[in-house]
């Protein structure tokens, strides 16, 4: 089975800053580690080649400092990674992101499953999976808590709808999002973090991909955020209780119970 | 192009999902002369337009056909976009529901056009549909629009509007289209899910713990003080790395919208991803040794100090 995994870099933190001339983040001196959930998909691709045997690549697309959680995704297991990389592909919203990363699937080739996390952490959309199943015309299943291999082309998952738990078969080829509640992402071995160091990542741009330049970055992107602003604060009156614990709570449960 | 604003009504089996008649009301709202349309997707024997005529869109175009039964939604994005395409509304809004964010995205895919994720509050500036949500940081919101493409499409976060009844006359439109079955894809079946656990979102007293109460023995006086006080336990994102935690105790925007009588947050800063989850509640005490902690600002009543001081106090004197 010839399996991609896509995989987003983001920061290991919640609370990046926000350049407030430009916009902007202000990356710098962040760690970026790999999307939490796409730690799962890569662990569910891992579990899939283990019982059907072939191979996983793991595509991402963001600058050359993406190639650290690529790295890390070789240490788990992945046979090898593509970086997409570009200052075209720059200020991309979902729609452009996705394009292409569909593009680079098809170069790929003859791809039997494509897994993605069900949201990245930071921007959180979920979107990028079912637009690229959309891009390639491809059945999906979202948010899928489970997947069983039925034979080498049939999968069945199950995902969680507001109050349905779904069942879905799907044959291959197919694009699945997948939750955490699927499984525990395996650790890194000693091993497999030198085995990575051994394996090659490919870089592609535009130059490689058959990409229409109308689609791709910020020129790809109907979206525009047009302002970034701090919200007014709720407007509660904040009663400060005294300082000593025993002294605050016997205040506290006087109150409410009034 | 019409000035057309299209509601996208989910139905959980025979029910209409309330966020899509909060969505109405919200449309409504910000409408000013546009008109609100209800899309409706059901099968034949279904009939949901009763209920969602109450909330008063000024049209319904209903798609009807039996294959809607456990349609994928690759299906569901076919039909849709069969409509969209061709009576081109101005903006078109889902529930940010599994369904929701899963059915957009495919749509939008169709369409070329953009699509903002799981927003609290949008409204109109001139013919831009400015749709706001949080972004990075503690107290950031930013404000998307998509200036040149239409429709423009939002998905919109659960219980963030309420739903208002409202008379109006509704125009029904039975819109007709092909229902294009998806070869590779089955639904092989829908099982209600057992809410056997009670759900954080209905309950009365929820005891919050964020990365200032992460140890063993804070969480499990929290759960003794839950049991006390007949509430539940929830937690703010970076909690649900713990073993006993999942998303299922996570308050606020990625996890539950809660609106308990009582909140009492232990070791919680305060990021307004957090705080938009907790909004609704009554009475909200803080509990942070961070005199400066944003959570404070979004209290009732602050205690400056220790969590597990004050767990304890509380443990002590509540009978
Ligand atoms: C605060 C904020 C809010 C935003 N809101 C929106 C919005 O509402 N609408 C919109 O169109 N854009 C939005 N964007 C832009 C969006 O973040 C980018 O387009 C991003 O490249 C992909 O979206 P995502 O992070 O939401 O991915 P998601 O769709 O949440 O990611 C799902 C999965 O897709 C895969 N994936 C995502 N990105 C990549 C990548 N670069 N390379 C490989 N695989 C990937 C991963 O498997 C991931 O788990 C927002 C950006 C920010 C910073
Ligand atoms: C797209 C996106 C979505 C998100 N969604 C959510 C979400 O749904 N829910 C959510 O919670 N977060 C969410 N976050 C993360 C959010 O931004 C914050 O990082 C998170 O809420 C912080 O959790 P915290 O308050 O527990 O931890 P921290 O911010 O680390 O705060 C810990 C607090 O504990 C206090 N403290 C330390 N020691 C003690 C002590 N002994 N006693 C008392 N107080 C103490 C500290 O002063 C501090 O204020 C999201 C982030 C992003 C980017």
């Amino acid at each position: 089975m010839k399996i991609v995994v896509c995989i987003k870099q983001v920061p290991n933190t919640d609370t990046v800053k926000i350049d407030p001339k430009t916009n902007n983040l202000v990356r710098s001196n962040v760690e970026g580690i790999i999307n939490s959930f796409d730690r799962n998909a890569i662990e569910a691709a891992l579990e899939l080649r283990q019982q059907a045997g072939g191979t996983i690549t793991l595509l991402s697309m963001g600058p050359d400092s993406y190639i650290t959680s690529l790295r890390d995704g070789l240490a788990m297991g992945a046979d090898s990674a593509i970086l997409l990389s570009s200052r075209k592909f720059g200020g991309a919203d979902t729609l452009a992101t996705a394009y292409v990363l569909s593009e680079a699937i098809k170069k790929i080739g003859d791809v039997d499953l494509i897994l993605f996390g069900r949201q990245s952490v930071d921007a959180d959309t979920g979107q990028v999976g079912p637009i690229v199943a959309e891009d390639l015309q491809l059945p999906q299943v979202t948010f899928a808590e489970s997947l069983e291999l039925q034979d080498n082309n049939q999968l069945t998952g199950h995902r969680l709808l507001d109050n349905v738990v779904q069942e879905v078969k799907v044959k291959l080829p197919a694009v699945i999002t997948v939750r955490s509640e699927m499984n525990s992402p395996r650790y890194e071995t000693p091993l497999n973090i030198q085995k990575s160091f051994e394996k090659e990542i490919t870089i592609w741009s535009e130059n490689e991909l058959a990409v229409d330049p109308t689609q791709i970055g910020q020129a790809g992107s109907p979206t525009v955020v047009k302002r970034i602003f701090s919200p007014e604060k709720a407007g509660r009156q904040t009663q400060m209780l005294p300082n000593n614990a025993k002294d605050a709570v016997a205040q506290l449960l006087a109150d409410l119970n009034n | 192009m019409n000035n057309e604003i299209w509601v996208f009504v989910q139905l959980n089996g025979q029910n209409v999902e309330p966020t899509s008649l909060q969505l109405i009301t919200k449309a409504r709202d910000i409408a000013g002369d546009r008109p609100v349309v209800a899309l409706v997707a059901e099968t034949e024997s279904m009939n949901v337009e009763a209920t969602v005529k109450e909330y008063g869109p000024d049209k319904m175009v209903i798609l009807k056909d039996d294959q809607f039964h456990n349609a994928s939604d690759g299906e569901i994005a076919d039909a849709l976009d069969q409509v969209v395409t061709d009576l081109k509304p101005n903006s078109l809004l889902f529930p940010a529901t599994v369904l929701g964010r899963s059915v957009a995205p495919r749509l939008q895919a169709k369409l070329k056009t953009g699509l903002t994720a799981d927003c609290l509050d949008i409204y109109f500036d001139g013919d831009d549909l400015v749709q706001v949500k949080p972004t990075y940081g503690d107290d950031i919101m930013c404000e998307i629009i998509c200036p040149d493409v239409r429709p423009q499409m939002a998905t919109i976060r659960p219980n963030t509007f309420k739903a208002v009844k409202a008379a109006t006359d509704t125009e029904t439109v039975n819109y007709s289209f092909t229902f294009h079955p998806e070869a590779n894809i089955e639904v092989v079946s829908e099982t209600p899910v057992i809410n056997s656990a009670a759900n954080i979102s209905d309950a009365k007293t929820v005891i919050a713990l964020g990365r200032g109460a992460n140890n063993e023995k804070v969480i499990a006086k929290a759960e003794k003080l839950a049991g006390k006080l007949g509430g539940m336990v929830g937690v703010s994102r970076p909690l649900t790395d713990n073993e006993g935690f999942s998303h299922e105790n996570q308050i606020g925007q990625s996890g539950n919208t809660i609106a308990p009588d009582l909140l009492i947050n232990f070791g919680i800063s305060g990021a307004v991803q957090y705080a938009v989850g907790i909004e609704n509640a009554k009475q909200i005490v803080s509990i942070n040794t961070d005199a400066k902690a944003p959570i404070f600002d979004k209290s009732d009543y602050a205690f400056v100090g220790d969590a597990d001081e004050f767990m304890s106090a509380l443990l002590d004197q509540v009978r």
